[in-house]
């Protein structure tokens, strides 16, 4: 197998790359405080009490939301050489969502055709 | 083998350690694949949950809102969310070839995460003693099974991280203990994920 790591860096790729990690634990930072942010909103909105119609999909959408940071952020999703990774998850999400939903017709629903 | 080295310079560590051995990179895929599969365990789990949730044999039984407390699954979530930043500073060092960070920083994170254990195991006591329990309701279960799978993730990934400090604390890094620490770090973060979804959609939309 080819290797086309190359074996000794020169001191301007190592700086380079320095600061493109820097940069990057940067935007996990921001990313972080995104997710404790939606975190308070959510939990917020629920101490609020607030109408039960308008809160169980804003609080649902955060929580996507804030899976999506994790993965795309904190699980480097968004690098390069993640196709198979992203293929996996979403077919996994596919099929989580569709257990879901279908156990919630079934039971709380009841007869939906 | 030149890639077997530990502790080398910085000028021939790899822009990608964890991907620089082909058993890095088909650890990489194959975790992912896990991953997925347990996305749909999980799955099943919160189907089965959603579809019992407040299912009791009579009236004297708790049900979702008058069991949880939202102060305790905030706590909860601050501890685990915090945990999965420390574990992407252990990987940011890991990358810049800074072993005795990386090491400190995933020692945090197995502090962070044995605190929420600590708080989840409180909770179950909690609920024990006020006659919540595995066997109590269709409900019980449900919660039980799905809080309890999460938390044995939880504790698996404790042990995982724990043992790779101790392990490579007199190695050092390299490509192949660089893939290791990758890997967990990714578990962890999938914990993480799943309790995105539990303190949604059992606690906050459970008190409603």
């Amino acid at each position: 197998m080819a290797h086309h790591e190359p074996e000794q860096l020169t001191e301007t790729q190592l700086k380079y790359l320095r600061t493109e990690r820097t940069k990057e634990m940067r935007i996990q930072m921001i990313s972080f405080g995104l997710m404790i942010f939606l975190t308070f909103i959510a939990f917020a909105l629920v101490a609020l009490e607030l109408d039960k119609n308008f809160i169980v999909p804003i609080v649902i959408g955060l929580a996507f939301i804030q899976v999506a940071l994790q993965f795309y952020y904190f699980m480097h999703m968004k690098d390069k050489g993640h196709d198979f990774a992203k293929l996996l998850i979403l077919t996994g999400l596919y099929f989580a969502i569709a257990f879901v939903v279908c156990f919630i017709m079934i039971v709380w629903i009841g007869n939906p055709i | 083998m030149a890639e077997m080295r530990y502790n080398v310079p910085n000028d021939q560590w790899p822009v990608h350690p964890e991907k620089a051995t082909l058993e890095g990179r088909n650890k990489f895929v194959g975790f992912w694949t896990f991953l997925a599969g347990e996305t749909v365990l999980f799955a099943s789990l919160f189907a089965t949950y959603l579809a019992l949730k407040d299912q009791v044999p009579s009236q004297d039984h708790l049900v979702a809102a008058e069991l949880y407390h939202l102060e305790l699954a905030f706590v909860m979530t601050m501890f685990l969310l915090t945990s999965s930043l420390t574990s992407v500073f252990a990987v940011y060092h890991m990358r810049n070839n800074n072993f005795g960070k990386m090491q400190l920083w995933l020692g945090i994170t197995v502090l962070l995460g044995a605190g929420f254990l600590a708080l989840e195991i409180y909770e179950f006591v909690e609920y024990v003693s006020i006659g919540h329990t595995f066997r109590s309701s269709a409900f019980g279960s449900a919660f039980y099974f799905l809080i309890g799978t999460h938390g044995f993730h939880v504790i698996v990934g404790l042990i995982w991280i724990t043992l790779l400090i101790i392990r490579n604390a007199n190695r050092g890094l390299s490509v192949y203990t660089a893939a290791k620490v990758n890997t967990a770090s990714l578990y962890w973060h999938f914990i993480d994920v799943v309790w995105v979804f539990i303190f949604t959609i059992v606690y906050l939309l459970g008190v409603l």
